[in-house]
């Protein structure tokens, strides 16, 4: 194979119910020794569950750092991961190495402090607002390890941890990053309790997977692995893990919590991970299952692996679950960690839990596979497939092999048009010093065939994705069949987030109870809700993920997805910017005082807008006519304080250069940008200064929130949307800028081309 | 029917479940294919009964979910008088 594609796991981080550190946490997991314990951090007296698998560790033993748990969890994990890789950070070019992070509750914990301490009165603090979007997490990491590689977030609930992987291996196979650290962290929190038991879907006891299934038992971790392009591992003379091969993601477009009865979707990311590995079925030693023990999950699963694999003789199945609960976003990239080290060691874990009595029944469910009931399974171990299923509907399926394997050639490279869009934004004022807000109401939905019995279980946040998802669908003229549903796939980004539903189910839970959660609200609570919810209303079930990245997200969905059709594995993306303004996020941004009228201080808006990029061959197949070229695009970080962006301009320079490079052009053929200036004197400062740097002061610029107000996303994939628009009336433009900033220091830039 | 319960009925559906309020009647079909609740949303009403009336309709027929009506139906002969 081309060595150019090899991507290596070097270090192993890993923190949970089970232990501190890789070793404790390995050992305790290949013996069957159970993480799960009594709930102590959350208030369960009247609930009917009182089990977690909690870190033992306070949040001042974790690192010293202030940050919210989550991150406070990873640090410790990314710390453990990047020593135990002999990484010296010190003499390795830090632009090189990024972090991509999963996380599903994000700064949960920040939340429920925050609004537990002003619900009390004791007056909560504004510094509590930075640490609680998911966003915040990787800048954390990368800012204590000074890594000035590409950041994301990955917020698809339990699947995140297994995409970051995922993702970073693919980045790095692009040449995007020599390294990454990469995985998933989740707190335990107050949020997921309350949520999973209003859904009764808490087990009374420890979580049984494959078993009784009767529940899932929450915990809480982070694992993180040192990927590394293979080059790069054996230029420093790395000691080399296994490799990283193929994954696949899916989603069902079936129901937002509930899996597809019939494990298509599953099975559908499996395939995709065997066959991106060059692999058959029956190549896999081990798969650690996603097995939450929820009866609709185990059954599900059940049903694909034995569609998949009956014939396999020598598979043994276990879910780690059983043991480290379900650590949500870390789920992933804990069962990563146990999955190298079940090929280091040859060494199967368990799945515990079973009386004599169930495993004979076992036996018979589980036909010629080998489900490894309580005791370890001693045998050789080459290829392990790690499995993760999300609320959402989103699937995800990685593989890690003691050998390299011949991986398929990506397909040739052609152009990327963007071919139609979508836009819900914030045109009205209702009352001063809130922003503006979007109308979407009954009559919206329904001009777009939407019903009130599918829109009215959305929350904000879902409803704006929603409308401009399914009008981006229908201005490209896209129709989805069962023939190119898998074809298709989207990618959100996000600031901070459907804020409102998770800060209102907090603070019901916090004024009423923990086992007062809403079942209703719950399920909406999770970032990629709402690419689960357009999903399932438009029958789109390839690629699926949400990244939240601060305001720029709304142009790294963009590179996300144009990766993602690169590596050919979609022809049409949906990419979009999504942020709501509720009186949620009006209150908090009016705390931290950065808000005013546009020119003196933000303007808030809200809104959505969604690029329908496709390939030229599907493209010209249906007889679509391009609005223009994605001709480059990049994203670049430089890591600086969680609120801020001073200090971190050389990414946006890089990020521009780095676009400019992806399209073949010079930054001199840069007819015009549109801009990211949003009010905010040092974002507006930094940006004239580094165009001025880069394009000399001729430039023009336009500005694309003004109108609308900082729909942070939102307003940053409007950007691209507007400078497709200026390409297509203005014969005197040729290629146009659209990049945005982030606050702890990432940006993306994208290069539209007039088509 | 006791208006009184059905109205606070449908007050707790329209904030608890986003129905909008001008489109639920007393006898609309809360689980057909207009309104459509499911699994999780008979949960959340079960939740909103015990909470305004101190009823548990925990395994309920199904029959008694089925409108505003017959949820009030189901209140009023389970209050004590």
């Amino acid at each position: 194979m081309a060595e150019g594609k090899r991507v290596v796991v070097t270090g192993l981080g890993l923190i949970c119910g089970l232990g501190n550190d890789v070793d404790s946490c390995w050992n305790a997991a290949v013996n069957g020794v159970t993480g799960i314990d009594t709930v102590r951090s959350v208030d369960t007296e009247r609930c009917y569950a009182h089990k977690g698998a909690e870190v033992k560790l306070t949040n001042e033993e974790l690192a010293d750092e202030n940050c919210d748990r989550s991150s406070l969890l990873c640090i410790r994990a990314a710390g453990e991961a990047i020593a135990d890789a002999g990484l010296d950070l010190g003499s390795e070019d830090c632009s090189r190495i990024g972090v991509i992070l999963g996380s599903c509750v994000g700064g949960a914990s920040s939340i429920d402090k925050y609004y537990t301490d002003e619900l009390k009165g004791s007056g909560s603090d504004p510094a509590d607002i930075y640490k609680m979007p998911a966003a915040a997490i990787a800048n954390n990491v990368a800012r204590h390890f000074m890594l000035n590689g590409e950041t994301a977030n990955i917020v698809n609930a339990c699947a995140a941890g297994t995409m970051s992987i995922a993702y970073a291996c693919d980045l790095i196979r692009s040449g995007k990053a020599d390294v990454f650290v990469a995985g998933g962290t989740d707190s335990f929190s107050s949020l997921a309790f309350s949520g999973f038991h209003a859904l009764h879907a808490l087990d009374a006891d420890s979580c049984s997977p494959f078993n009784r299934s009767t529940g899932i038992t929450l915990g809480e971790g982070s694992g993180v692995l040192i990927v590394e392009s293979y080059e790069h591992a054996q230029r420093r003379g790395a000691r080399i893990y296994c490799d990283v091969l193929g994954s696949g993601v899916s989603s069902d477009a079936h129901h937002i919590t509930a899996p597809r009865p019939d494990g298509l979707g599953q099975m559908s990311a499996i395939r995709r991970a065997v066959e991106n590995s060059g692999l058959s079925f029956d190549d896999i030693d081990y798969i650690n299952a996603h097995g939450t023990g929820t009866a609709k999950n185990d059954e599900a699963e059940f049903l694909s692996l034995h569609t998949l694999f009956d014939g396999n003789d020598h598979l043994s199945v276990s879910s780690t679950k059983s043991m480290t609960g379900h650590c949500l976003g870390a789920a992933g990239s804990i069962e990563a960690v146990l999955s190298v080290k079940s090929i280091c060691e040859n060494a199967v874990p368990p799945t515990i839990g079973y009386s004599d009595g169930e495993i004979a029944k076992l036996s018979e469910k589980a036909g010629g596979l080998d489900f490894v009931p309580n005791k370890k399974r001693e045998k050789e171990v080459s290829r392990v497939m790690s499995n993760s299923f999300a609320f959402g509907g989103n699937n995800a399926s990685i593989i890690f092999s003691q050998t390299p394997s011949e991986l398929p050639e990506k397909p040739e490279k052609q152009p990327v048009y963007l071919t139609g869009v979508g836009k819900v934004l914030s045109e009205t004022a209702e009352e001063p010093d809130s922003g503006k807000r979007a109308a979407v109401g009954s009559a919206e939905f329904k001009a777009h065939g939407i019903k009130m019995a599918f829109f009215r279980k959305l929350d904000r946040f879902s409803q704006l994705q929603l409308l401009s998802g399914v009008k981006a669908l229908e201005n490209a003229g896209v129709t989805v069949t069962d023939d190119n549903a898998g074809d298709i796939g989207i990618i959100i980004g996000t600031a901070d987030g459907p804020i409102k539903e998770i800060a209102d189910f907090q603070i019901n839970a916090i004024k009423n109870g923990t086992e007062k959660g809403s079942a209703f609200a719950f399920p909406n609570t999770v970032y990629n809700a709402a690419g689960g919810y357009l999903s399932i209303f438009s029958n789109i079930r390839g690629y699926n993920a949400t990244i939240a990245n601060s305001i720029q997200a709304g142009l790294q969905s963009v590179c996300y997805a144009m990766e993602v059709i690169r590596n050919g594995e979609a022809s049409v993306m949906l990419a979009a910017g999504t942020d709501e303004n509720t009186d949620i996020e009006s209150t908090l941004y009016r705390r931290l005082g950065v808000t005013g009228d546009g020119e003196n201080g933000i303007e808030l808006g809200e809104g959505s807008v969604t690029l329908v990029l496709e390939t030229a061959e599907s493209a010209k197949a249906r007889g679509a006519k391009p609005m223009a070229e994605i001709a480059g695009c990049a994203t670049a970080h430089s890591a600086v304080e969680t609120d801020r962006i001073d200090g971190s301009q050389d990414a946006l320079k890089k990020a521009i250069l780095d676009a400019c490079s992806d399209a073949g052009v010079t930054p001199d053929m840069i007819g015009a940008a549109v801009g990211f200036a949003d009010g905010n004197p040092v974002v507006d400062k930094l940006e004239r200064e580094t165009y001025a740097e880069l394009f000399g002061a001729e430039l023009p610029v336009f500005d694309a929130k003004k109108q609308y107000g900082e729909a942070r996303a939102a307003t940053a994939a409007l950007q691209a949307a507007y400078a497709a628009e200026l390409l297509s009336e203005r014969d005197d433009l040729e290629y146009v800028l659209a990049a945005s900033f982030g606050l702890g220091g990432s940006y993306s830039a994208v290069i539209l081309k007039k088509a | 029917m006791n208006m009184e319960i059905a109205e606070k009925i449908k007050n707790v559906l329209v904030d608890t479940l986003r129905i909008p309020a001008d489109e639920l009647e007393y006898d609309s079909e809360l689980f057909g294919e207009d309104i459509g609740l499911d699994s999780i949303d008979s949960i959340e009403i079960i939740a909103c009964i015990d909470e305004l009336f101190g009823i548990d309709m925990t395994g309920a027929p199904r029959e008694d979910f089925q409108t505003i009506e017959t949820l009030t139906k189901y209140v009023e002969e389970h209050t004590e008088a």
